[in-house]
């Protein structure tokens, strides 16, 4: 039992054989055979520094092609690291183990929207999540490891919960996105996974803060006011399949003997898929411009062409939920439907932000990660985007207004690990991990992998 | 005749607009330049603040409101000089908006001002086009005015002041001016993009307004377009048809959130230092005691500077002590320079002048008429008020244009009528 223990600390006390780094690397190898978590495995493992941590794909890393697990960005080797892993690494303690892998861009919700998905730790049929697919895996199959992923609508929380691990997702403005490839830069947040809340919290403290490089990183004081009382939302829990609605119960049953449960009423919930999916979408089809040939992006050797069919070539190495983003958020962005969705959004999250706050004040907002039991890829495949987008329903809301959220596992159906997700107010971040390390007195995840152990 | 301008100069700042880079003279091609200014994925801009300042110092030479608080919009296009296929710009976040800037006798509305981003150089070579990023990512600011501009002479005062006052704030458009035109002598309205230099803008001008002439004599149609400035032919040349207008697709520019303009100080710049300098050096009187005499702010400043080619600065301090003290609200540069003509031409400026003046009055110069038996009386009598005059008198002869005029102005008389009479009488007095 090493719950609420910092493994980190553990571990780097620990005595370790010589080889441990090699023979780590010789498991890595297989285990990627498998299950896909990495996109590009650091064979300097252990070179500098101990305990190991991964990057998601779209962080960049001197020196390291770094994609955001697209095509676009082959051979893309950033000349600087971006400002989390700047200060992984200057704390001395942790050794860049790899890339991990993820949904194109960070578009998707099971981490299928990339050539070689990452599948599932416990049962390789089942989806890992996404978009921070890889990252879940890897943090569910290595005893010692903390994965730096990144969120956007849900991309830390869903792929966590998918593998039964602490999925931290800060306020927004907590963490430099300083380095990290856009997907929509008013609602990325650079965020952590680990076996448990402790790890997690350990490395937010050494990332986080204000930054010069990153002008939306706030200065905020982070504190820890627990709250007494978790609410659900009306709203959200009726699209909640049955089955995991009494999972869901039962941990509320367990909750109640410390926390005050109320099922309230926030109409302006269920209103917040579709104003982040429009402000995700324009945001990224103006990121995504840079990638058309000129300086970035996929070569087209013939440049002998007009000017709308070079590049409608240089673009074509894009993945279909890339184009599709691309095309929705261009036509969003357009000055005749401008005010009805983009500005329109805007608005609407002003409110949602306003309506969450106030909410937020008097207790956590409580509710399951995902609403279905965890889909086979076969079946995940089937899903048409709108039905795709509408699995972000719980882990939207925290999203789309920085409002700092947490994953933890919390048992297990039909083999698979489900996971409930903790949401509280902007910058009261650390009351979250000591929610979720008072779960973990009395409860621990049971991992069908353990690479790495000593 | 209907012109407005959109007029982009480069700031003086140390460094770029988003990064750290000098925004220097050229070096190398591609030698200044980082991962901000390149666009490299993952990169964010930071705001500087030293360009922020300058802006603010143009908003408010220009007499704009200024935001509380100013944000960013991206402005997509893909184009080879534009490294992230966005510019970051300003619209409703700009700096500066709903000013103005005289001219004679009128005033141009300056709609908005706003930072933006310069994008690289693109260079020709043959076949080839090259690009250097040296200058991806300078500052710019824009200056946007409303169509008030109704002839060729207006154009050419209007850049002329605008010259001025920019070079008082260190911006010195000599060098690099880069202006869009938009010109329309009907109903139509044609945009005549990227003229480079105060030359050619005018001559651009020049050209549009004379083929539109042209073509309406003729009783051609004059289409909706866009066109180009040949600098070798001198003339404007077609570029596209413009249906509708450009779609942009701007959004927030999400990496920099508002920032408050509060906290920031307005460029000083070099202009009130300058300026006085400039004074005092026709004067002789310290530049320091300038700036507080005559608590010159800096848009009198940049009217002394355009004034200072056509009258004596002692006619302009003159003048300006005269507006400030009867008129200090007034900061019309017509009135102000009715008033310094009136010095010029000798003329005692009375208090009624002045408001007459800030009126948009004509200004009534009329003196009592009195005979010369009475002007002597009132002579002796100033001579006898105020003996130290006449000391001065007799140590400094110069003195006599102080005499006269303050004779003339306490009796509302012509000072040449005062002067004919005061040489004999002073003479008279300093003797005895």
């Amino acid at each position: 039992m090493w719950c609420n223990v910092e493994s980190i600390k553990e571990f780097i006390n620990a005595e370790k054989p010589s080889d441990y780094y090699e023979r780590l690397l010789a498991e890595l190898s297989a285990l990627n055979r498998e299950y896909h978590p990495f996109n590009l495995i650091n064979e300097g493992l252990g070179k500098h520094g101990a305990f190991p941590f991964s990057t998601k794909a779209n962080i960049c890393v001197k020196g390291f092609e770094t994609t955001a697990g697209s095509k676009m960005l082959k051979d893309y080797i950033p000349p600087f690291n971006a400002t989390a892993v700047e200060r992984m690494f200057g704390a001395g303690h942790f050794t860049f183990m790899g890339e991990t892998n993820m949904d194109e861009f960070g578009f998707g919700t099971f981490g299928l929207n990339t050539e070689t998905p990452a599948r599932n730790a416990f049962d390789s049929d089942f989806v890992a999540g996404g978009s921070s697919s890889g990252a879940a895996v890897a943090t569910a199959t290595l005893k010692y490891h903390v994965a730096i992923a990144e969120s956007t609508g849900g991309s830390i929380a869903t792929p966590a919960a998918l593998n039964g691990v602490v999925g931290f997702t800060p306020t927004y403005g907590a963490v430099s996105r300083y380095g990290l490839i856009d997907y929509a830069n008013s609602l990325d947040k650079i965020g952590v996974m680990s076996r448990s809340s402790a790890d997690s919290r350990l490395v937010f403290d050494v990332i986080r803060g204000i930054d010069k490089y990153d002008t939306t990183c706030s200065a905020a004081e982070i504190t820890c006011s627990g709250r007494s009382t978790l609410f659900t939302v009306k709203e959200l829990m009726e699209h909640t399949d049955p089955a995991i609605k009494s999972e869901f119960g039962r941990l509320l049953d367990k909750l109640g003997r410390d926390y005050e449960i109320r099922e309230i009423s926030v109409e302006a919930l269920s209103k917040a898929i579709e104003p982040y999916y429009i402000i995700a979408m324009a945001e990224a089809s103006t990121n995504l411009a840079k990638y058309n040939g000129y300086k970035y992006g996929f070569q087209y050797p013939e440049t002998n062409l007009k000017y709308n069919d070079f590049f409608t070539e240089a673009r074509s190495e894009f993945g279909m939920e890339a184009k599709r983003r691309i095309i929705l958020g261009t036509f969003i962005r357009s000055e005749s439907v401008k005010e009805k969705y983009y500005t329109k959004a805007l608005s609407v999250r002003g409110m949602i932000i306003r309506e969450m706050s106030k909410v937020l004040r008097d207790g956590y907002i409580i509710s399951p990660a995902l609403p279905i039991p965890t889909p086979k890829v076969s079946e995940a495949e089937r899903l048409s985007p709108t039905q795709n987008y509408a699995m972000d329903i719980f882990t939207i809301p925290p999203n789309l207004g920085g409002f700092p959220h947490i994953t933890f596992p919390y048992g297990k159906k039909s083999g698979m690990p489900i996971g409930a997700q903790l949401i509280t107010s902007q910058f009261n971040d650390y009351s979250l991990f000591e929610f979720v390390e008072k779960w973990e007195e009395g409860f621990s995840m049971q991992y069908r992998h353990n690479l790495g152990s000593i | 005749m209907k012109i407005g301008l959109e007029v982009h100069v480069a700031l003086p700042t140390k460094s770029k607009l988003f990064c750290s880079c000098s925004n220097g003279e050229p070096e190398l091609p591609n030698t200044n330049i980082c991962p901000i200014c390149m666009g490299f994925p993952g990169s964010k801009p930071m705001l500087n603040k030293g360009a922020v300042s300058s802006a603010l110092g143009i908003a408010k030479a220009l007499k704009c409101r200024v935001s509380g608080s100013i944000s960013f919009v991206r402005k997509v296009y893909f184009y080879p000089d534009l490294p992230k296929s966005y510019q970051i710009t300003q619209m409703e976040g700009a700096i500066g908006h709903g000013g103005s800037l005289e001219i004679e006798g009128k005033s141009i509305r300056i709609r908005r001002i706003q930072i933006e981003e310069d994008p690289a150089q693109l260079i020709r070579e043959g076949a080839l086009t090259l690009i250097d990023f040296n200058r991806s990512g300078t500052p710019l600011v824009e200056i946007v005015t409303e169509p008030d501009i109704n002839s060729e002479e207006e154009l050419r005062s209007f850049i002329a002041n605008l010259r001025s006052i920019l070079y008082y704030l260190g911006v010195d458009i000599n060098r690099e001016i880069k202006a869009d035109l938009n010109i329309s002598i009907s109903e139509v309205r044609v945009e005549v993009k990227n003229v480079t230099g105060i030359k050619s803008l005018t001559e651009a001008a020049k050209f549009e307004i004379m083929r539109q002439e042209e073509l309406l004599k003729n009783k051609m149609e004059i289409a909706r377009e866009t066109r180009g400035y040949n600098e070798k032919s001198r003339s404007t040349e077609s570029l596209r048809e413009k249906e509708t207008d450009e779609e942009y697709g701007y959004i927030y520019e999400p990496d920099l959130t508002s920032f408050g303009t509060e906290g920031i100080p307005f460029s000083e710049a070099v202009f009130i230092s300058v300026v006085s300098k400039e004074l005092a050096e026709g004067t002789g009187v310290n530049s320091k005691t300038i700036s507080e005499m005559t608590m010159l702010d800096r848009h009198t400043l940049s009217i002394i500077s355009r004034l200072k080619e056509r009258y004596s600065v002692r006619s302009i301090i003159h003048g300006i002590q005269r507006m400030k003290k009867y008129a200090p609200e007034e900061e019309s540069e017509a009135a102000i320079e009715k008033i310094i003509r009136l010095v010029e031409e000798g003329k005692e400026v009375t208090k009624e002048m002045v408001l007459d003046a800030a009126a948009g009055r004509k200004i009534s110069v009329n003196y009592s008429a009195v005979g010369s038996e009475e002007i002597a009386d009132m002579v002796e009598k100033f001579l006898k008020e105020n003996p130290e005059m006449l000391s001065e008198y007799r140590k400094n002869r110069k003195t006599a244009n102080l005499i006269i005029s303050r004779i003339a102005t306490e009796n509302r008389l012509n000072p040449k009528d005062v002067a004919k009479k005061v040489g004999e009488l002073l003479d008279r007095y300093a003797s005895s």
